[in-house]
């Protein structure tokens, strides 16, 4: 397999939180979005989860690259994922069983997520191990970011909690938007954020 | 086949039984304890559906449940609780597909079987503010002394604000579907158990 030549590691990093960032830019992963951010709890955990699996996918994939036949990598990514996720649910099950109720089936389904995929399909097969986990970890990193942004501001407008603490005023006084902890609040929010992050750089878009 | 498949298939073989196995020894090694969380989170819904408990470690509510508590096959799914060794009531287990995901949890049946002494829920997974509401005590509160019906459906949940008669509690506003299939759930577990007891001759 083709290795390319490596990606200065703060380019890594820029492109991960912010030019490539998998939501506001390439658009990826808005399943998960749109269902664990009502609470900002949960999408903590379930980005820490997803950040782990898709840095450690990808470190996984670009060990066994030289080996891997072309026409059944993707199997072998897949397989590699949901070794990572079973490896996350079984962490949670035994270590942390309320949350692992919490987050039901959606634990599971980071193997369906496309950023883990995206990564291991778009750099890790074709970068050495290192720059592959520190991309998936970076690719996580700002996954992770923009949905903490949409998560406090669901649970905040929808419920006046943050984490599950009373905010000041929003608690009191705030009539709670319910449709912010329902799906379609995730969508309206999402939407949003992504406007204002590509409003920021409008030239960028452009091209 | 030519040698570039066998390599494929061969490869896709050692990599699957790779993985397979350090799931499965990984999952293995921590089963008692995945087990154990499951065991302890219906104990504590059996405790707190009656009311009647105080602990403060996971230790104790092992030794009051494992003290009071047993199952016997002539209540089917039941588990007997007894107080001095007298028959205090019956903890029935129930669940079913909420609005979401499963909601599990467990009724406090009194030991002549018309009354409820409470409930409580061990797996919800509700729209949180809504129906994940339903595991808050204001709404679990209603049911401790709820009569229930010997004829038709045992319970009923009605709208915020009507007036309530036997068998029936106020469901939650901006919560119906989850109301409506927790009504549909314990009304078809109660029912049915109740039923076979009756038939029996053991209530």
């Amino acid at each position: 397999m083709k290795t390319a030549s490596v990606k200065p590691m703060q380019e890594i990093i820029r492109d991960g939180l912010w030019k490539d960032n998998p939501i506001f830019r390439q658009i990826l992963g808005i399943c998960s979005t749109l269902a664990v951010t009502n609470l900002v709890l949960n999408t903590f955990v379930m980005c820490t989860a997803l950040t782990l699996v898709t840095a450690l996918s990808c470190w996984t994939v670009s060990l066994l690259r030289s080996w891997t036949p072309r026409n059944i990598r993707m199997m072998v990514q897949t397989l590699i994922i949901a070794f990572y996720v079973i490896i996350v649910d079984v962490v949670l099950k035994a270590y942390w069983p309320d949350m692992s109720r919490s987050l039901g089936p959606y634990v599971g389904l980071i193997i369906t997520n496309c950023i883990v995929m995206g990564r291991c399909e778009a750099f890790a097969g074709s970068n050495p191990p290192g720059a592959a986990f520190w991309d998936g970890f970076f690719n996580g990193l700002g996954y992770s970011a923009v949905l903490l942004v949409i998560a406090v501001i669901r649970e905040g407008l929808g419920m006046g909690t943050f984490c599950g603490w009373p905010l000041p005023y929003f608690s009191t006084h705030w009539d709670k938007w319910i449709i912010m902890v329902m799906p379609p609040g995730g969508f309206f929010v999402l939407a949003c954020v992504i406007w204002a992050c590509r409003s920021i750089r409008p030239r960028e878009v452009k091209q | 086949m030519n040698s570039r498949s066998f390599y494929a298939v061969g490869y896709m073989f050692l990599v699957t039984a790779f993985f397979s196995t350090l799931i499965i020894g990984f999952a293995r090694g921590t089963q008692t304890r995945v087990q154990a969380n499951e065991r302890l989170a219906f104990e504590k819904a059996v405790l707190t559906a009656f009311g009647t408990f105080s602990y403060n470690t996971d230790a104790e509510v092992n030794r009051l449940f494992e003290g009071h508590f047993a199952q016997s096959p002539e209540y089917g799914k039941a588990w007997v609780y007894k107080k001095d060794g007298v028959l205090a009531g019956f903890a029935l287990p129930f669940e079913g597909k909420g609005f979401w995901a499963p909601i599990k949890g467990v009724a406090a049946v009194s030991a002549d079987g018309r009354t409820l002494q409470g409930l409580a829920f061990y797996e919800v997974n509700e729209t949180p503010g809504l129906g994940a509401r339903i595991v808050e005590p204001f709404f679990r509160r209603q049911f401790e002394g709820l009569q229930l019906r010997s004829e038709g459906l045992p319970l009923e949940l009605k709208p915020e604000g009507t007036v309530l008669s036997e068998g029936q509690v106020h469901a939650i506003s901006g919560a119906t579907q989850t109301c409506v299939r927790l009504e549909a759930i314990l009304n078809e577990q109660l029912k049915d158990w109740l039923d076979m007891m009756r038939r029996e001759g053991r209530l």
